[in-house]
């Protein structure tokens, strides 16, 4: 297993660690659903080291990122993030990504761990991307009192960062890149460090009283309860990016690769479309279910569990587009586990926009 | 860590003489394996069961899973405490934790389950 330059700070602070597709990361610390709780209260840290960062120079390689998703990237405003996805000619998502613009002429795109061999493929033959996964770590503060440990450390460049945007900063010696953004629908940054500094920085953080560290268990829930996808089990290059519902991002104008074939697949209308689905207790829909409406299997369930903050189960499944719409019952799972469509996301109550 | 006056069955339930009685309840490997508990289903008072059936079922935010029964019987009583209380699930599984229990088991069924150290070395082998 590869070890992200925090591993021992992992060992040292309990954590509970697991095989992530190749990396030794911590599952939990104090628990699942405290650290969850502790993140939509106070603020967690995450380590994402494991995840890929590609830098872009120049107007070419940019406009060559650009011919693969599905937005604006030479348009974007300098310091301002974007979501979007690696497509290929089909639709289907090589991995959804975070671009941010640095500078005039500088792109990072933060991509996900899981499709990395062929991202990174990708990334240096289309738009001669500089890797630079291997010498970054990543630490994310999440939670609603994120924003005031980072300025009490002397992070104020962060200060006047609205939600999606990233700048340059300089703290006690480290150059650090801090977006504003998260995965989890609480206020929160994301600090991109040298893998030297990780260890010090971590520890600043972790040494306040309101952070503590949190798990992929965590993440998980977190991320559930606002409908945003995980890579390699909701999204992939099975699913176009219409498919994952993704509709209301993607700009028709662009001139990106993939636009005849999206085209073609909204205009015929038949296909399945990833959506929110509750229970009514409990029980959670779970990650392969299959979907039942009137008898008939509609769908299958790629992502489920229970909702700490929400108090009942919740999921992603693919349903056919006609019985996507909010309020629509079905049953999921071996033991016909009833289930209502409801728009994301699945909790309203996130500090992400504060 | 495995108590020896328990026995165990393949799929981590535990059964224990109490009082002329039976009491079932999951094993430290599986409330571990399923971490904190959101979910639990257990049978209704009076329901006649056999060894292996399907009794109940016990949910966690990473999976879910069934509770069968290690044995024939009859449900004399469930622990109606631990529905608001699943956390003790992982704190206290072998006592505090027991799931149901059962009248009118037949010993000599028990034969086909594992003792304490059966149960560890099978354990040790599931973890290979």
């Amino acid at each position: 297993m590869r070890h992200t330059p925090l591993y021992e700070e992992h060992q040292s602070q309990g954590g509970k660690v697991v095989n992530f597709h190749g990396w030794a990361l911590p599952l939990q610390f104090s628990g699942i659903i405290a650290e969850h709780h502790h993140t939509r209260t106070s603020a967690s840290l995450f380590d994402c080291s494991h995840m890929g960062e590609f830098l872009l120079k120049g107007p070419k390689a940019i406009r060559a990122l650009e011919g693969m998703v599905f937005n604006d990237m030479i348009c974007l405003g300098v310091g301002r993030c974007r979501y979007t996805s690696l497509l290929d000619v089909c639709g289907g998502i090589i991995d959804d990504v975070i671009a941010m613009k640095l500078a005039e002429d500088e792109l990072l795109v933060v991509t996900n761990a899981v499709p990395y061999n062929k991202v990174s493929r990708v990334m240096r033959r289309v738009c001669q991307a500089e890797d630079l996964t291997a010498a970054t770590a990543k630490i994310d503060v999440q939670g609603p009192k994120s924003r005031e440990v980072l300025l009490r450390l002397g992070l104020t460049d962060i200060e006047p960062l609205r939600y999606f945007s990233v700048c340059r900063t300089k703290w006690r010696g480290v150059d650090i890149i801090a977006s504003r953004a998260g995965y989890t629908g609480e206020l929160g940054y994301e600090l991109y460090v040298p893998n030297d500094s990780a260890v010090p920085v971590w520890r600043e953080l972790a040494a306040c009283p309101e952070v503590a560290p949190a798990g992929l268990g965590a993440r998980d829930t977190l991320r559930l309860e606002m409908g945003y996808t995980l890579y390699g089990q909701d999204v992939d290059e099975s699913h176009t990016t219409l498919e994952a519902g993704m509709a209301r991002f993607i700009n028709w104008e662009s001139d990106f690769h993939a636009r005849e074939y999206l085209l073609m697949q909204r205009e015929m209308g038949r296909y399945k479309v990833r959506t929110g689905i509750r229970s009514f207790d409990r029980r959670a829909p779970r990650h392969e279910h299959l979907v039942y409406h009137e008898g008939r299997v509609v769908g299958a369930v790629t992502s489920g569990t229970f909702g700490p903050s929400v108090g009942h189960g919740i999921g992603m499944a693919y349903v056919p587009v006609e019985l996507s719409q909010s309020g629509n019952r079905f049953t999921v799972g071996p033991k016909d586990l009833p289930v209502e469509t409801v728009s994301f996301p699945f909790y309203k109550h996130g500090s992400v926009r504060d | 860590m495995y108590p020896s006056n328990l026995r165990y069955s393949k799929t981590h339930e535990w059964i224990r003489a109490e009082e002329g009685q039976w009491a079932v309840g999951i094993t430290a490997y599986a409330a571990e394996h399923l971490g904190e508990v959101t979910y639990l289903e257990l049978p209704e008072p009076g329901t006649e069961v056999k060894a292996g059936d399907e009794v109940g079922a016990i949910e966690s935010v990473k999976a879910a899973s069934e509770i069968y029964s290690p044995a024939g019987g009859t449900v004399a009583e469930v622990n109606e405490a631990l529905t608001d209380n699943l956390e003790r699930i992982g704190a206290s599984p072998h006592d505090e934790a027991w799931f149901f229990k059962l009248t009118g088991v037949d010993e000599d069924e028990l034969a086909g389950l594992m003792d304490a150290a059966a149960y560890e070395k099978y354990l040790a082998e599931l973890d290979e």
